[in-house]
């Protein structure tokens, strides 16, 4: 099995009256055992401006109720510029640029996609990175 | 203004031939500008007992605070050691029944945490369906604890 981890540091020394220092380390399993994943794919794409979420991630049968990982950065280093990123339909939040996000992604159905959108009134395109940690998934034919 | 700074650090030597490392600070700011993040709801911790579905945040008791559509950001981490029980976490309103307008985003096990943009749209009053509050799940009526933080201007 392969070991992967992920660890986020989060400070700040003049957010709070005290210091911010939080770390925390995960290491990345298979669902419900302490088996690591052993499948990952990962990218840069340019997301075209557009006013209609395009599929980043594609939900499959395979994955679902599973624990899979997505880690997405905004590579655009303009800071008005960001990505929506939503789930079927659902947004979850705006990535400006500079932004990480990494979240557990359990495709509880095939509808369930990870879906991102480079808004139309910013005129410009999104560059995008991205790594998918998961347990398989399920390839359609030719 | 605050100077707020989230790290990732992705590793691995063995799960493909050659080794990977992805490392990435972000400086957490307001919406397209360059200036901090100046607000938060401080570090939470809660337990839960049950496997009912709960509000982890909820928008409508915070409807001073959190703007919608900007750049806010939420860590949440499941504190637990157990490998083979979760917590589901989403996004939806819950008062409206077992999450009739939510989507569940994903499960995190014990040890694992996420961190995410987060729109927090409001849309009406405390059980309005469309209200993104942010849900939590567990996999089993052991007690299970979760700490997070929602940073937001």
């Amino acid at each position: 099995m392969a070991t992967t981890t992920a660890t986020i540091t989060l400070t700040s020394t003049d957010l709070l009256t005290d210091s911010l220092s939080l770390s925390a380390t995960q290491s990345l399993y298979k669902a419900g055992t302490t088996t690591g994943v052993s499948q990952y794919e990962m990218g840069r794409i340019t997301i075209p401006s557009s006013d209609t979420n395009a599929i980043l991630l594609d939900a499959t049968a395979a994955g679902d109720d599973k624990a899979g990982k997505v880690y997405i950065a905004n590579k655009n280093t303009d800071a008005a510029h960001y990505v929506i990123i939503a789930m079927n339909d659902t947004v979850i939040g705006r990535l400006y640029s500079g932004d990480w996000m990494f979240i557990p992604w359990s495709q509880t159905d095939v509808s369930a996609d990870i879906e991102i959108k480079c808004p139309a009134a910013l005129s410009t395109t999104c560059e995008i990175e991205y790594a998918f940690f998961h347990e398989g998934k399920t390839f359609t034919g030719a | 203004m605050a100077t707020t700074t989230a790290t990732i650090t992705l590793t691995s030597s063995d799960i493909s031939d050659n080794a990977i490392s992805i490392s990435n600070t972000s400086t957490l700011t307001k919406a397209g500008t360059a200036t901090g993040l100046e607000l938060c709801t401080g570090l939470r911790r809660r337990t839960f007992a049950a496997t009912t579905i709960k509000d982890l945040v909820n928008l409508y008791k915070h409807d001073d605070e959190i703007t919608a559509s900007k750049a806010a950001k939420v860590y949440i981490k499941n504190v637990g050691t157990a490998s083979d029980e979760h917590v589901k976490i989403g996004i939806g309103n819950i008062a409206t029944g077992d999450s009739l307008d939510a989507e569940e985003i994903g499960r995190l096990y014990g040890g694992d945490w996420m961190f995410f943009p987060y729109d927090a749209t409001l849309t009406g009053g405390s059980n309005h369906a469309n209200n993104g509050d942010i849900y939590i799940i567990p996999s089993s009526s052991d007690s299970v604890t979760v700490e997070y933080m929602v940073f937001f201007e």
